[in-house]
Order: structure tokens, then C-alpha cells, then sequence
């Protein structure tokens, strides 16, 4: 039941979401796999949304090269965890939820504990060792998988519904090499909200997910195109002889 | 003019955006993007490694199918293609 400061707060999403839906997004709990550039603008609509709980975990400290673009922290942020920090602004946003901010490493020993009873996994990383880790997660708990990344003013997107959809390896089976990427701000604004988006819908049961369809967005043409993608049968993570598919056969 | 090589992301800075082009002689993938690439030496080497193979962690995309990387040095083009060309971008 919507309390009357909730349905104020969320006065102008109600029509769009109706009680039902917007309960739905109270009772949801969203795993956020970073607090940066990705995470922040995730993190922040989801909050604002009205999502009920929010894990968020990073492992760093605000430095001042995030402040282009991670959009959680502030220049007084120098210095703290970041998980501090987006606690702390998350709460300032929205008081009527929860938010618990882990700061910890995502490991293959830690990662099913710290994404616990989530209900949906944004992939908000910096690396794809550890995307592969939690795409593996996801599959092996049968947990939605938000999956973005940018670089510069570009950025991609999809949808991982495990069991249904490709996975993040079937998609991207082998993984870039490690570079400090620039990034605009506003890509990570772009993708992010995306991802949030597909959260919102996902939760709701709204719309069409960007199931089996990876967005690639491209800021300096300002343009948006789509390629279908499909599950690999011989996929190392999802596919018919791996370790998820004996688990589930 | 019949072929769409379509380049997103870092690649589409380094040859642009959809390029038409025939089939290679020999009818090959493999050809039809070295043939391309071979115009920008720094786009060549984000695309091929030293023994002229794909990196692997390029996307290689012909008609809406990805195309195994492994098997990229098998794969023919023909008229009408599309064919779609991409690293995945990993920042966050």
C-alpha cells in the first residue's frame, strides 16, 4: 500500500506504472555492481523511481578524475568511499528507501552473497573479468542482467534474461583489453538511463526489453542502432555444454 | 557496390560509417574487411593481429548472425550482405 507521501513523491510516473506497478518497484530489490560513471546515473533513477532496496557496491575512493562523469559524488567527496558517498546521496534523494552501500571487491568467493535476494543485477563495471563473473551469477540464480558499457561517446546496451536471451558471453565472448578509457558524462547518462529504464520495465512488466538486442549508442553521430543477437549454443557460460546448463538440466 | 560494412564505435572514428563495396575477389570475409582496413594501418591494427587473423575480441556480424571469430577465415560474403564490424566498448 502506497503510503500518501509516496504517492505525491511518485505522483508523476503513477499513470505510467499504475499502484501495481509502482508496489512492484517498492517491493523489488536491485543489485548495482559499481558506483561510477554507469552506476551513478543507474543508482540515481532508480532511487528517484522508487526501487525499494538497493544494494550498490565499489571498492574505491572518490578521486577527482570521477567527477566528470560520476555523477554520485561531489568535489567534498575527494577522498571517501564511494560507497559513502552514494549512500549518503542516494538517502538525499529518496528517503523513503533503502540503500545499502557495500564497499568491497566483487570476487567469484563473494559475489552471490553480496548479490543476495536481488531481484535484477546492473552491470554498472569498469572491467569485463568482472561482468563475466556476475553475468555467471545472474545465470547460475536465474537473476535478470542490466548490461552497459561506454567509451568516449560511445556505449552499449542489453537486456540478459537467463535461460531466454544471450548472455554477456554469448554476446561478448572474449573480453577487450584493459585500457583507462575516456568518457563523456553524459555517455554514461545515456547508457545508464537506459539500463535504469529496462529495470523500471522489467519490474513493471512494461514495454519490450532490449532482449536479445544490443544498442550500440553513438554520441558524436548522435545515433542509435541495434543488432540482433543470439544465444551460442557452444557458449563457456550459457551453452548446452556448460557448467549453468548441467546445473539446470 | 553491393556489400554494407557497417563499423560502430571506435571503429567507425578509424573508416567511417556504412561503406558499400564489392565482393572481394576471392569472395572472403576475412578479405572483404582486411581490403577495408588496409587503407588506415591504425584501424588495421585494432581490427587484425600480427598474422593478419581478427582480434579476438572483435564482433564480427554478417546479416544479424555473428560469425564466429574462429571461423571468420571460412566465411564468404556475397551480394547484399550486411555485414556489421565492432569492438565491445568496456568502460563504466
Amino acid at each position: 500500500m502506497l503510503s500518501p507521501r509516496e504517492r505525491g513523491r511518485y505522483m508523476r510516473q503513477l499513470e505510467l506504472l499504475d499502484d501495481e506497478g509502482q508496489e512492484r518497484l517498492k517491493a523489488a530489490h536491485i543489485f548495482i555492481g559499481g558506483a561510477g560513471g554507469l552506476g551513478s546515473p543507474v543508482a540515481i533513477y532508480l532511487a528517484a523511481a522508487g526501487i525499494g532496496t538497493i544494494t550498490i557496491v565499489d571498492r574505491d575512493m572518490v578521486d577527482q578524475t570521477n567527477l566528470n562523469r560520476q555523477i554520485l559524488h561531489v568535489d567534498r567527496d575527494i577522498g571517501r568511499d564511494k560507497t559513502a558517498s552514494a549512500e549518503e546521496h542516494l538517502r538525499a534523494i529518496n528517503p523513503d528507501i533503502t540503500v545499502r552501500a557495500i564497499n568491497a571487491t566483487i570476487r567469484r568467493e563473494n559475489a552471490a552473497d553480496l548479490v543476495g535476494s536481488a531481484n535484477g543485477i546492473v552491470d554498472a563495471m569498469d572491467n569485463f573479468g568482472t561482468r563475466y563473473l556476475l553475468n555467471d551469477i545472474a545465470l547460475a540464480h536465474r537473476i535478470p542482467f542490466f548490461h552497459g558499457a561506454v567509451h568516449g561517446f560511445y556505449g552499449q546496451a542489453t537486456t540478459i534474461i537467463p535461460d531466454t536471451t544471450a548472455c554477456l558471453r554469448c554476446i561478448v565472448p572474449a573480453a577487450p583489453p584493459k585500457e583507462t578509457t575516456q568518457v563523456i558524462g553524459a555517455t554514461a547518462g545515456v547508457i545508464g538511463s537506459l539500463q535504469a529504464t529496462e529495470v523500471i520495465k522489467y519490474l513493471t512488466g512494461r514495454g519490450r526489453l532490449l532482449a536479445n538486442r544490443l544498442v550500440l549508442w553513438d554520441g558524436m553521430q548522435a545515433k542509435a542502432d541495434e543488432i540482433v543477437v543470439e544465444r551460442n549454443p557452444d557458449c563457456p557460460a550459457c551453452g548446452d555444454r556448460s557448467p549453468h546448463k548441467r546445473r539446470h538440466t | 557496390m553491393t556489400i554494407k560494412v557497417r563499423f560502430f564505435a571506435q571503429f567507425r572514428e578509424l573508416f567511417g560509417t556504412d561503406i558499400l563495396t564489392d565482393a572481394p575477389p576471392d569472395g572472403m570475409f576475412i578479405s572483404l574487411i582486411a581490403g577495408i582496413a588496409h587503407s588506415n594501418p591504425e584501424g588495421y591494427n585494432a581490427i587484425f593481429d600480427k598474422n593478419g587473423a581478427f582480434l579476438e575480441f572483435v564482433i564480427l556480424m554478417k546479416n544479424g548472425k555473428r560469425i564466429d571469430n574462429s571461423d571468420a577465415a571460412a566465411t564468404t560474403v556475397a551480394d547484399d550482405d550486411d555485414i556489421a564490424v565492432f569492438p565491445p566498448v568496456a568502460g563504466g
